[in-house]
């Protein structure tokens, strides 16, 4: 079931009564049972087996890895455990992919060879865990985590619902520790986690799938359009897939704080990022930190005697390696390795940038940081070209016909009507007037100490949005694809 | 000359910094210029210095200065 579906709305409540009846002792059955039968609402068993299978193998070397007092043992424990889950994660994502690519390079050698291909699986939720079962073993591994002996509790903190299609990524020592000790029911975290809840049910079903109505018109079929609508087709996809991901992000975290648990935070206003190294901080946080953490680090301090050199290839890699955990498909290589271009070269030209910049004194120029801030936008939307096209030639269609023309534009805001166009607008002022809003006050005081019309203006606003203007599409998360 | 005076020496050349002084408890936060640019560098200029070697575990578990100033007594012994 997603975020977004009638079923949630009942599960979650039902999820408290549970609690309630179960008391603080099997607090854990309930949210692992809980979490489990989320899980089985995909109706695929399989995905189920798939997090079982991580779960106890990842369970046991953990406590291997803390165990064996010689550091090759500790060595075994941990590269099965790695291996186990990735392999585990290539069988359900891609092995499709390894067996076409094959195909097609034996096809070139001679016609009759071929590997048999498999069925295509659902591998939804399949990369959040097993990229944090990896990073838990990283860290019981390094000595910076305890492993965890409880069963049941280790299970959760790799199942917990709220998190477990679409992340945020939980480290160990930041979820453990709080599925163990929260106390169920705060009336505060309640309040917070609702509204924050409905806040990102906007987003989705409001803002992200009316941007979408758009988006897909364009992305359904490059070759009808050139130029200026190609841009603004992509970036009303930056957006959708912002307010798409931090929208559920948000849900995410909404439902966690009810039950009195704080998730990671994914998001920071990233597309007000003044270069694409402070976007990674801001946008997906919990994926890039395990990024840059699990591969880029080892793989820097590895490629060390290189210097710039052995840093620009760590980037490389790790970006790669990135674009591929998205997805099994070029266009997602391609998007990855666009990234690790731009943050490559940084690497390079970065300490002469600053340089520059002080010698004309424009460093703390405010006209400087609006530039920045415009052109890391379009190094970033020019990447999510690749991340959107539906294949490497439509993303490469698009990227030839930037500069010409402008066919289609009318059509395309025509064809959806005046009143998606009018929600869309509005939806865009109220996005931004929240925001300076938030960046204005945050520090000062809490939205729940407002004055009670302000509270309810917003309740009572927010619900009147969701009940007229949603896309009742009942979409489907980007996210969940990777 | 201690091994702390050595290795605040490298640290002084390396952040370009001749007034910087290292604590056992101070963290990339503290040193202004220390990103994982210049911590390459640094560690780098640390183990020529020396003449030791870091391995990826120790490399990946440093959180402060006294993290480094032990693993790089430890080598030398």
């Amino acid at each position: 079931m997603n975020f977004n579906s009638i079923e949630y709305l009942l599960f979650v409540p039902l999820v408290f009564l549970a609690l309630l009846l179960a008391g603080a002792r099997f607090r854990w059955v309930v949210l692992l049972a809980g979490s489990c039968y989320f899980y089985l609402t995909l109706k695929h068993l399989y995905l189920l087996m798939a997090l079982f299978g991580v779960t106890a193998v990842t369970y046991l070397c953990g406590i291997g890895i803390e165990r064996c007092k010689e550091q090759r043992w500790k060595r075994a424990f941990f590269w099965s455990g790695v291996g186990a889950d990735l392999l585990v994660l290539a069988g359900m994502k891609y092995l499709p992919f390894i067996e076409g690519n094959l195909n097609l390079l034996l096809k070139g050698v001679s016609s009759g060879l071929a590997v048999p291909e498999g069925r295509v699986l659902v591998s939804i939720g399949v990369s959040y865990f097993v990229f944090q079962a990896v990073s838990y073993l990283v860290d019981v591994y390094l000595e910076m985590e305890k492993a965890e002996r409880h069963p049941g509790y280790f299970a959760l903190y790799l199942a917990f619902f709220p998190k477990l299609l679409q992340g945020p990524i939980e480290r160990a020592g930041d979820l453990l520790p709080q599925l163990r000790e929260a106390q169920p029911f705060d009336q505060e975290n309640i309040r917070a986690g609702l509204l924050l809840f409905g806040w990102g049910l906007f987003k989705k079903a409001v803002v992200a799938d009316r941007l979408a109505l758009y988006v897909n018109t364009v992305y359904g079929d490059v070759h009808a359009y050139t130029g200026l609508t190609l841009w603004i087709a992509t970036y009303l996809y930056a957006f959708q897939l912002y307010y798409d991901f931090s929208g559920y992000t948000d849900m995410a975290l909404g439902t966690a704080r009810m039950l009195n648990i704080r998730l990671t935070q994914n998001f920071a206003t990233p597309y007000l990022s003044r270069s694409v190294a402070e976007f990674w901080r801001r946008w997906h946080i919990s994926f890039s930190r395990c990024i840059l953490d699990y591969i880029f680090k080892p793989l820097q301090m590895q490629f060390r005697a290189g210097k710039n050199w052995g840093t620009a290839a760590a980037l490389l890699i790790a970006f790669l390696a990135s674009g591929l955990w998205h997805g099994a498909s070029w266009c997602f290589v391609i998007w990855g390795g666009l990234h690790g271009i731009y943050l490559a070269s940084s690497v390079f030209y970065k300490p002469w940038q600053k340089k520059m910049h002080r010698r004309l004194e424009v460093e703390k120029s405010g006209l400087l940081k609006v530039w920045q801030t415009l052109f890391t936008f379009h190094l970033v939307c020019f990447a999510w070209i690749f991340f959107r096209a539906a294949s490497v030639s439509d993303a490469f269609y698009v990227v030839a016909h930037l500069f010409e023309g402008s066919s289609g534009l009318a059509d395309l805001f025509a064809a959806q009507g005046a009143t998606d166009l009018a929600i869309v607008s509005v939806s865009g002022v109220l996005m931004l007037s929240v925001y300076l809003v938030r960046e204005r006050n945050l520090a000062q005081k809490d939205f729940f100490q407002a004055p009670l019309w302000i509270r309810w203006g917003v309740y009572l606003g927010l619900t009147a949005g969701l009940l007229f203007f949603n896309m009742d599409s009942n979409a489907g998360f980007i996210y969940f694809n990777f | 000359m201690t091994t702390m005076e050595r290795l605040n020496a490298i640290f002084c050349e390396v952040f370009d910094d001749d007034d910087l002084e290292i604590a056992p408890e101070m963290t990339a936060a503290d040193v202004d210029g220390w990103d994982s640019l210049s911590h390459i560098n640094l560690i780098v200029a640390v183990e020529s210095a020396f003449k030791i070697r870091f391995n990826q575990r120790e490399l990946l578990t440093f959180k402060n200065v006294g993290d480094l100033l032990h693993s790089i007594e430890s080598k030398i012994g």
